[in-house]
């Protein structure tokens, strides 16, 4: 009942909108780029904790100078298997 | 539903005897630790790393995991598994790097607290009672389908006598020790949940002969399971996980949102004893959540090859725990699954509690006395409400608990305001310019428009398009939040000092007063 009143007043004004997102999206070019698009994801994610955040930020508060504290490594080794699964399936 | 089948011999009882009583001694002797509010709700802020990680992780996953998503693996194949990877991890990192030194620094109990002092007294309530609402609704669903789909379902317990079986054990722990007990308990939870969750993975590989004649059996069985091995399924699937919806509405909004707004996982990086701990705590529990799928969703794989006639995908591992474990395993699978669920429910108790304490009832107090709850009082009340949701939800239970399609309707409730508060949220700390009322707009004005497109039919290709309701209430509460914060006065500096990432993370004398006022 109230999904009948609300697609009736509503999906004429919203249809025009995400009809066309929804066709280009269900491209196969868009589809090729899935994988692409989601291991970026993570790889990107490394690079910004590695690479892009001060030390000192990251490791705020560290115990030791150990490498094994070091919170860039830590974020590595733990998305790094992800990468893997995401290339495999 | 599959006949039940009681198959405990002398060595399961035993073992589940030892559990049950361990459990509660450990979780009531952190009682004598406890002596004011502060080590009721964040554990005097004296958690480890390790505790923490552990905590999150048997926090989030519940013995509704194990049923439900093993039941959308058997159902839609292991893109379900997409919860425990790109649904966890890369928003834990952003997480640990962006909300937990913030909410650390600035000294915030909850999440909702801070929505109050960025814009107003009306966010706070709304964000606190939605949170409120929900938590208290997923106490009295997670005991009701543990009750039903697993203890009835492999043993053949009555429900009704499982459920107050557990409201018992969980509600005295929480009680007598909060947060300190719930994460304690948790650490034994985990060890126990993952020896289980093994066991049964194992047993199941074992049955099928292994992943390429697991892979090669479904993959023969015909064109319906010929994603059944694909993560990132195309935009137009007829199911619920299609790959934008993935990355976009799970991984970017729902993820976050859910790692950086849930109460139940910042209240143990506000417990841990330094800043490193809560980060490094984060980025632990999002490695340990990666093993989850392999617990959780491969079963339900194996489901499909070892039960072809099984209709309710739902009860598949339930099944799968009668017909494969042997005794003594069963009695252990048994405590997996208890642990699992006790994990959950004492999590939701006692952040429920601190919500309610803090957001509801203490706003309410200030606002009509003028001052908040000292110390005792916010103890003593915390300890009153525990018992009195633990019983309210045990008495709800049933009733909750009969709504079909659990692991979609929770999405689904979590998708109506999860975007609309990250929205918010990220705007309210990187943006000095988000008013009150833009942040009060964003927030109503997004939910409404979840709720639009929630309830109108054939705006995506989705039948059950949670994802893209997540993503698209994000963008629109984003865009209402700045569009009404630029046509409205801007905060005065006073106000949002203190509680904008800038000032929180870089300047220093800033970080002094933060940390004077938080001591």
């Amino acid at each position: 009942m109230l999904r009948e009143i609300m697609t009736r007043i509503f999906q004429p004004v919203l249809q025009p909108v995400f009809h066309p997102v929804n066709v280009f999206l269900s491209t196969d070019f868009m589809d090729a780029t899935a994988k692409f698009v989601t291991i970026g994801f993570f790889v990107g994610t490394m690079v910004w904790v590695g690479i892009i955040l001060r030390e000192g930020y990251v490791n705020r508060g560290r115990p030791s100078k150990s490498i094994w504290t070091d919170l860039r490594i830590w974020t590595v080794l733990a998305m790094l298997p992800h990468v893997f699964v995401y290339l495999y399936f | 539903m599959t006949e039940p089948t009681i198959g405990l011999a002398s060595i399961d009882i035993v073992t589940i005897f030892v559990y049950l009583v361990g459990i509660f001694v450990l979780g009531t002797f952190f009682g004598r630790y406890v002596q004011n509010a502060g080590d009721f709700f964040i554990a005097g802020k004296a958690l480890p790393f390790w505790a923490i990680g552990f905590s999150i992780v048997v926090s989030d996953i519940g013995a509704m995991d194990f049923v439900a998503v093993a039941g959308a693996t058997h159902k839609d194949g292991i893109a379900a598994a997409n919860f425990d990877w790109i649904g966890s991890m890369p928003a834990m990192v952003f997480a640990a790097f962006v909300f937990v030194p913030y909410f650390w620094r600035s000294g915030v109990f909850t999440i909702p607290e801070f929505l109050g002092r960025r814009y107003n007294a009306g966010v706070q309530i709304i964000h606190a009672t939605i949170w409120a609402c929900f938590m208290l609704t997923m106490l009295a669903l997670m005991m009701w389908v543990a009750a039903d789909k697993l203890m009835y379902t492999v043993l053949g317990w009555e429900q009704t006598r499982t459920v107050w079986l557990i409201a018992f054990v969980t509600g005295v722990y929480t009680f007598s020790g909060g947060l300190s007990a719930v994460v304690m308990v948790d650490v034994v939870q985990l060890i126990v949940m993952f020896v289980g969750g093994l066991a049964l993975l194992t047993l199941s590989m074992w049955e099928v002969g292994g992943w390429t004649a697991l892979r090669t059996q479904i993959e023969a069985m015909g064109p319906q399971y010929e994603n059944h091995f694909r993560l990132l399924l195309p935009h137009d699937t007829a199911t619920a996980f299609p790959w934008t919806g993935i990355v976009f509405g799970l991984g970017i909004v729902l993820a976050i949102a859910y790692m950086s707004g849930n109460q139940t996982v910042v209240q143990r990086t506000l417990g841990a004893r330094s800043e490193w701990d809560a980060k490094g705590g984060m980025l632990l529990g999002g490695f340990l959540k990666s093993f989850i799928p392999l617990m959780v969703a491969l079963p339900g794989l194996c489901a499909v090859v070892l039960l072809p006639d099984l209709t309710d995908s739902d009860s598949a591992v339930p099944t799968m725990i009668r017909l494969l474990m042997p005794p003594g395993l069963r009695g252990l699978m048994f405590v997996a699954l208890f642990a699992a669920l006790l994990s959950s429910v004492d999590s939701t108790l006692n952040s429920s509690t601190t919500i309610f304490v803090t957001d509801i009832f203490g706003r309410v107090k200030t606002l009509f006395f003028g001052k908040p709850f000292n110390e005792r009082q916010a103890l003593i009340l915390g300890r009153t409400l525990t018992v009195t949701f633990i019983i309210a939800a045990a008495l709800l239970a049933k009733t909750v608990g009969q709504a079909e399609g659990i692991y979609i309707f929770i999405q689904t409730a979590l998708s109506l305001f999860q975007g609309p508060t990250l929205a918010i949220l990220l705007l309210g700390i990187m943006w000095r310019r988000a008013t009150r009322w833009g942040g009060l707009a964003g927030l109503v004005l997004g939910v409404a428009f979840c709720f639009v497109l929630n309830y109108t039919d054939g705006l995506f290709p989705s039948d059950d398009p949670f994802l893209f309701v997540a993503w698209w209430s994000f963008v629109f509460a984003l865009v209402v939040t700045v569009v009404v914060s630029l046509l409205t006065p801007p905060e005065p500096e006073e106000k949002i000092r203190g509680l904008v990432w800038d000032s929180v993370v870089r300047d220093e004398e800033m970080q002094d007063t933060l940390r004077d006022r938080i001591s």
